[in-house]
């Protein structure tokens, strides 16, 4: 029964215009679709094939295209299968639908994404602040964002050079390398 | 080249640190004129060295060293250490592990309940200098800036014998009272509140009023009040009951 | 005869914590830990107070044993035990949780709330079955004066105790024990990692100091309660104190064979069995007479 869902709906999802499907593993299928065309196939996988269960929104930067890559991973418990349908927002101005309506955990996802690369939810119950309450700066994790430049900035390092590790490193010990150098 | 840039970088900042007066610490016991009450002072001593009752705020990986050294492996009850669930029993806070910014607070929300003479033990690497997440944005990077430590115990994680140790050489101090990093809390409190306002931003108030209780056991220096503090007194609010109620459908505030 | 209940008191803590730590392959405290602890807290620096009736809270819980341990007999001392009986004795155990009760009171912590509500229908569980023993040994012995039970039981040496001629009281008696003592599997309402020591939650410095050495006085009330009342008292020290000690060390060496039991739970199982059991032992004492 399995192997006929999974037959029935590559043909189904073959016939919407603009989608490219790759099936991996026998469970296991990426859909890249156009970012218009995401919630109609999100639909589609929910009210036909079964694909109840959103297990992940993940976000990724991709500065060289200057676009966000989304991935929506959803779950069929009676096909046993994964469906990851990837889809591109502009980076700006990062605006995008929300999901909420057909999958409610899509909220938390959304607000996560909301706060850690700043990509805009349209419908979304809660676009506050999540887990970093803490703090007021640029999205962490946009690829613009240079984390270590902030933590020189901002954070003061313990110095800890005590004769001891001198000696040692003299002889050739110790962590003589400096991150800079380390990162070559 | 760029070794040499980075040690000049740290000379400055260990001048700043010099001028900040961080190691400060103002002797205020009353010169002790009777025999025994240096006899008296000496057990009172031994007797909170061997008996020290810890909160382990299991902020990090390192928490997961201390149940063999509370258990039967290493047994730190042989040397009076207990673990005790509540601030306002304890007397050793330990901090086991990366301190983000959001655990700083509570951090320092805990150990301001403690009831003196209190210790702060900072476990790992990443209380000493944000060990493996030296370039996380969300860590607080030096423990030492925004609490008293008294000891560090480095390592990624340090074993029980180390953890042992540590508090071997804490109870040392306390024996011959050395251990009095808890004075320098309230005796420096602008220097510690002003790095806390840094990262929590100027509207940073805590439940426990550091000032009137330094006023009250006489621990007052030029250091407690300063340009942090008097930020603080300018939007202090004072404390109030939280309000109780029994509705389910709280409203969020 | 405080003094020696708190120094009697400390051993006992002394005792419980090396059993508990021999039964987890321990090596355990040394020998003056709870001294130590005691010192300590009493020594802080810092004292965080909640108000005058947090305070008069801890005195009233001390204050309750003290009280107690006037009216219980040991050897060669038998106080006020003929005067004020163990009807007055049972009273005066109430006061030390009812105070406890004022001054978490004033803390105003949800989870000492918690827990005082918690140790309170602790007392109600326990006390039923605590009465029906209490009352069926005075029926018995026919008398309410501590020292007149002990020289019954003295007379014609362990053929008299209580826990011969009277089995199924002493059976509920001792199912009380761990309740009275609030060791394990009663210990629902101090629940360290759930509602963080419940009653103690907000107790630093001198109040915890209070409380450790209310635990010492607790101990030695119930352990010499229950050798008085089943076990022929004292001869001299030295059975008395073994006799003691035995009672104490029993439902401790039993307390980690078991998980929690919640406070429903723990009402059911209390007024159900030791209450059975008492009132069978009830009936026997009441047909014997």
């Amino acid at each position: 029964m399995t192997q006929e869902l999974n037959v029935w709906l590559d043909k189904i999802l073959g016939d919407i215009e603009n989608v490219k499907i790759e099936r991996k593993r026998s469970n296991r299928l990426r859909v890249d679709v156009d970012a218009r065309a995401l919630p109609a196939v999100l639909e589609l996988l929910q009210g036909r094939a079964s694909y109840v269960h959103l297990s992940a929104i993940s976000c990724v930067d991709r500065i060289d295209d200057d676009e966000f890559e989304l991935v929506y991973h959803v779950w069929s418990y009676e096909a046993r299968s994964l469906v990851s349908a990837h889809t591109r927002i502009p980076r700006d101005p990062g605006v995008y639908l929300s999901i909420y309506d057909l999958y409610v955990p899509a909220a938390f996802f959304e607000r996560d994404i909301h706060e850690m690369f700043g990509v805009y939810f349209e419908g979304s119950p809660d676009m506050g602040k999540f887990i970093l309450t803490e703090w007021d700066g640029p999205p962490p994790m946009r690829k613009d964002f240079d984390s270590e430049k902030f933590v020189n900035e901002t954070f003061n390092r313990e110095q800890y050079h005590p004769q001891w590790l001198k000696d040692l490193e003299k002889e050739g010990g110790g962590i003589t390398t400096p991150a800079e150098d380390a990162r070559k | 080249m760029s070794k040499n840039k980075t040690l000049t970088k740290k000379d400055q900042m260990q001048q700043d640190k010099a001028q900040d007066g961080q190691q400060m610490l103002v002797d205020f016991t009353r010169p002790r004129t009777n025999p025994m009450a240096n006899v008296f002072d000496g057990l009172v001593r031994f007797c909170q060295s061997r008996s020290m009752f810890m909160l382990h705020y299991c902020t990090g990986c390192g928490a997961i060293e201390l149940p063999p050294a509370m258990t039967s492996r290493f047994d730190m009850e042989r040397l009076g250490i207990q673990p005790m669930v509540t601030p306002r029993q304890a007397d050793i806070l330990l901090i086991t592990g990366y301190v983000s910014v959001k655990t700083l607070k509570r951090i320092i929300l805990t150990y301001e309940q403690m009831a003196a003479p209190k210790y702060v033990i900072g476990i790992c690497s990443c209380t000493v200098n944000g060990g493996m997440y030296w370039q996380s944005y969300a860590t607080a990077k030096v423990l030492r800036e925004y609490l008293p430590v008294d000891i560090y115990i480095a390592g990624c994680m340090p074993r029980p014998e180390a953890i042992i140790e540590g508090l071997q050489v804490l109870m040392d101090d306390i024996k011959t009272g050395r251990a009095e990093n808890w004075k320098r809390y309230f005796q420096n409190y602008d220097y510690y509140l002003g790095n806390q306002q840094k990262l929590f931003g100027d509207h940073w108030q805590t439940p426990t009023d550091i000032i009137s209780e330094a006023r009250h056991y006489d621990l007052i220096t030029e250091n407690t009040l300063g340009k942090h503090t008097a930020l603080l007194e300018k939007h202090q609010a004072p404390l109030q009951a939280l309000e109780m109620t029994l509705q389910q459908n709280r409203e969020r505030v | 005869m405080p003094l020696v209940a708190f120094t009697v008191g400390l051993a006992m803590v002394l005792m419980l914590r090396k059993i508990a730590a021999r039964l987890q392959r321990r090596i355990g405290p040394p020998f003056l830990q709870p001294v130590y602890d005691i010192v300590k807290l009493y020594s802080k620096d810092t004292q965080i107070s909640h108000g005058m009736i947090h305070e008069m809270g801890i005195i009233m819980a001390v204050g309750g044993y003290i009280a107690a341990e006037t009216l219980l007999p040991v050897p060669g001392m038998d106080g006020l035990a003929d005067k004020g009986g163990i009807v007055t004795l049972t009273y005066l155990l109430m006061i030390p949780q009812l105070g406890l009760a004022l001054g978490v009171g004033q803390c105003a912590n949800p989870n000492g709330s918690i827990g005082i509500s918690r140790a309170l229908t602790a007392m109600l569980a326990y006390d039923i079955p605590f009465i029906l023993v209490v009352f069926g040994m005075s029926w018995s012995y026919g008398t309410t004066n501590l020292a007149e039970m002990i020289a019954i039981q003295q007379q014609a040496g362990m053929q008299s105790w209580g826990i011969i001629q009277m089995p199924l009281l002493a059976l509920a008696g001792l199912m009380v024990l761990p309740a009275m003592l609030g060791k394990q599997p009663f210990e629902i309402y101090v629940a360290p990692a759930e509602i963080a020591t419940g009653p103690m939650v907000e107790m630093g410095g001198k109040f915890m100091g209070g409380l450790f050495v209310m635990q010492c006085f607790q101990l030695y009330t119930v352990g010499v309660l229950y050798t008085t009342l089943f076990l022929g008292g004292g001869e001299n020290w030295l059975s008395f104190l073994f006799k003691i000690f035995v009672v104490v060390a029993i439902p401790m060496s039993i307390a980690f064979m078991f998980p929690r039991y919640r406070t429903e739970d723990m009402l059911r199982l209390m007024w159900k069995w030791p209450v059975l059991v008492g009132l069978l032992g009830l009936a026997v004492v009441m047909i014997q007479v």
